[in-house]
């Protein structure tokens, strides 16, 4: 019995030794050391495999509209990335159907660099098609006739901010406007602008009044600017957004190596002004006040995006996204104007318009719906719950709404068992 | 569905957050510096039941959310600020954070989503270049517990990485939806974006999942890579452990895949 009881003292006195050893201060580095040969040589195990499910939406929706009535055509950009960012071109005269109308071209690819293509204007004239995105900073050119999956003929990536949503080209001043919502700024560029143009002037800062601004609208004649606005509102600097490097106003979280500043923590600014149209001057430079605002509940403004101006009334057109309507505002209407008329209604086939154009010359008003992957042609002074003239659908009336854009997350809510993504 | 003008919801939401104890989800208003807190089952054109917004939030482009539940809290990445700033859940109007994350010690790098684990008392940081772990109740100027970073992990915004989970009773951290390879910076001086454009990384998509502890260049314990079976739609996740699914959406798609091994429970 003496030795085992020796031997059993030993290993005891051991394991003691050992624990100490191991408690002051080798221990952990034998632990790390491990997990360090753990994590060093861990070959990932592969879990690749089919999707159980995948909910998408495979129709193009339109958004942009912009119309050659000269050559009897119209571009719509469809910003669907599930189905494929396009310009879907399409004869303005068809006969009414009800069907899927295919379009008689489209500019699709990975060499068109379109993103997410939100905001068209054109040049007749010079055979140009222009084309934003809501994601990238860019302004791509495109031949008039172009098909398929071609690249830009030029393109700006000068300091334009990113996420812009609206362009329009002054033909008489030969200079294009773009609206971008992140840094509340109208941009201004010759149409003929170089790569790494700088921009002519441009309007920001906390007294425009611009909030989260999108659709826009120039009016060479009057020299007035039109800008629809959601609302959203925090004070900006002139000059932020603009991609300079290091010495940048807006710190970027995209992976870019032009970090920009860091904002120091100062009060936050944000506030919900409601939605607006804020008119500016043409030649406005800077943190220039608007010459006057369309503003407040008479307004029935929810969401405007598309704006135009009725070539032969003066009126202004807005695409109403937030109560499917389009509203028609007197030509020099300002404050808490009511609209002189509003489209509206279950007959329009109008859900979530965001596009709008006037034909001048077949007096026709084109209204691009996002959520019904509607396109409808009305007569230039239609008015009330009326149909449209035709229709250009790109999935069947009774498919579910396209309700997902880009989608900016996904959530699971266990108590519903519901996938939520905001959009 | 959520929509309509009385939601105060921006164009561009980039983000929502459950509290299932509560009931409320959580969304961000980037543009007007706000976060918008929903009843659960919200719908239609319904106002949100209380917002943070105000000088006092020091909120800017808060465009990512996270809730505790458990200590009614909810954070939000600052990548203008460089800052994870934390609020009471159950707070809104103007109203002051009650921890700030930020300082040089913090090694915060435009980070642009948080995550929260209030089992393990852990929350976790998406970062430029790195995923940052820190303890839950960490405040000022301190140093992460953890950072995950290297070229091993493909980890980073710089490399694609949009956001990411915590999944506490099994200790593990999901990142996604990375894009690695020959061109796997999104900068425009490291991608010949003139063959591609500037939003189609040559690279590979994968998500990503590593385990607690985990320190360093250290490669994923388990991948979802991005190939022709998988159809990985995009980098915006969420988990459901109870049916063993990950959920990813991007690309105008929502994809649900079965991996029961990411929500294996630890004792």
């Amino acid at each position: 019995m003496g030795v085992p009881e020796r031997f059993w003292r030993v290993m005891v006195g051991t394991l003691l030794l050992a624990a100490v050893w191991i408690q002051f201060g080798y221990g952990p580095g034998v632990t790390a050391a491990q997990q360090r040969s753990n994590t060093s040589d861990r070959r990932p195990m592969v879990l690749d495999r089919a999707p159980a499910r995948m909910i998408a939406d495979p129709n193009p929706v339109f958004r942009a509209v912009v119309l050659d009535a000269e050559h009897g055509e119209v571009f719509m950009a469809n910003d669907k990335e599930s189905a494929g960012t396009s310009v879907l071109v399409y004869p303005t005269q068809f006969p009414p159907t009800n069907r899927i109308l295919e379009p008689r071209r489209r500019i699709a690819g990975p060499k068109t660099d379109l993103g997410m293509v939100c905001g068209l204007a054109l040049s007749i004239e010079h055979g140009e098609l222009y084309s934003v995105s809501g994601e990238t900073g860019t302004l791509n050119v495109y031949p008039l006739d172009s098909t398929g999956n071609v690249g830009p003929a030029r393109r700006l990536r000068g300091v334009m901010p990113r996420a812009s949503a609206g362009v329009f080209l002054d033909v008489k001043n030969d200079e294009l406007f773009i609206t971008t919502e992140h840094v509340n700024r109208i941009s201004v560029y010759p149409r003929t602008f170089q790569e790494d143009q700088e921009p002519l002037r441009f309007i920001q800062g906390p007294v425009t009044g611009l909030g989260d601004p999108h659709g826009i609208y120039i009016d060479g004649t009057t020299n007035e600017i039109f800008v629809s606005n959601h609302g959203n509102w925090r004070e900006t600097q002139p000059g932020e957004g603009e991609v300079r490097g290091p010495d940048s106003l807006t710190r970027t979280s995209l992976g870019y190596n032009v970090p920009g500043r860091v904002v120091p923590l100062v009060p936050s600014t944000g506030q919900f002004l409601g939605p607006s149209i804020t008119v500016h001057s043409r030649t406005a430079t800077g943190n220039a006040a608007p010459l006057r605002i369309i503003h407040g509940p008479h307004t029935q403004l929810s969401l405007p995006d598309g704006i135009y101006r009725d070539p032969v009334s003066g009126e202004l057109i807005v695409a109403n996204t937030g109560d499917d309507s389009v509203l028609f505002f007197a030509k020099d209407a300002a404050g808490d104007a009511t609209p002189v008329r509003v489209l509206k209604g279950p007959a329009t086939k109008m859900k979530g318009p965001v596009g709008i154009s006037i034909d001048a010359k077949r007096n026709e008003l084109w209204v691009a719906s996002w959520d019904s992957h509607v396109a409808a042609v009305f007569p230039r002074m239609a008015n009330g719950n009326i149909a449209p003239l035709r229709v250009i659908r790109t999935a069947s009336e009774n498919a579910p709404l396209a309700s997902m854009g880009r989608i900016g997350a996904v959530a699971y809510d266990p108590k519903r068992k519901e996938i939520l993504a905001p959009n | 569905m959520i929509q309509g003008p009385k939601t105060l919801q921006a164009r561009t939401s980039h983000y929502i957050a459950v509290d299932a104890v509560h009931d409320e989800l959580a969304v961000p208003n980037p543009f007007a510096q706000a976060i918008l807190i929903f009843r659960g089952g919200a719908n239609g054109n319904e106002a949100p039941v209380r917002v943070i917004q105000g000088p006092k939030t020091l909120l800017t482009a808060v465009d990512n959310v996270a809730v505790d539940p458990l200590h009614r809290e909810l954070m939000t990445a600052s990548f203008p600020t460089d800052s994870i700033l934390v609020f009471r859940s159950d707070a809104g109007g103007d109203v002051e954070p009650i921890r700030i994350l930020h300082g040089p010690k913090t090694q915060l790098d435009r980070p642009i989503r948080v995550e929260v684990d209030p089992i393990n008392n852990l929350m976790a940081v998406m970062n430029d270049h790195a995923l940052l772990v820190f303890n839950r109740t960490d405040s000022g100027d301190v140093a992460p517990k953890w950072i995950i970073a290297g070229p091993k992990t493909g980890i980073g915004t710089r490399f694609g990485t949009r956001d990411l989970k915590l999944f506490p009773e099994g200790r593990k951290i999901i990142a996604g939806a990375s894009i690695r390879g020959p061109r796997g910076t999104r900068s425009r001086e490291a991608s010949n974006e003139d063959e591609e454009g500037f939003f189609r990384g040559g690279g590979q998509r994968f998500i990503g999942v590593w385990k607690y502890g985990d320190n360093g260049d250290v490669a994923p314990w388990a991948v979802l890579n991005a190939t022709p079976i998988t159809k990985i739609p995009g980098s915006r996740m969420a988990l459901n452990p109870e049916g063993g699914d990950l959920v990813i959406g991007g690309d105008g798609r929502v994809a649900v895949y079965h991996l029961p091994e990411i929500f294996q429970k630890t004792d």
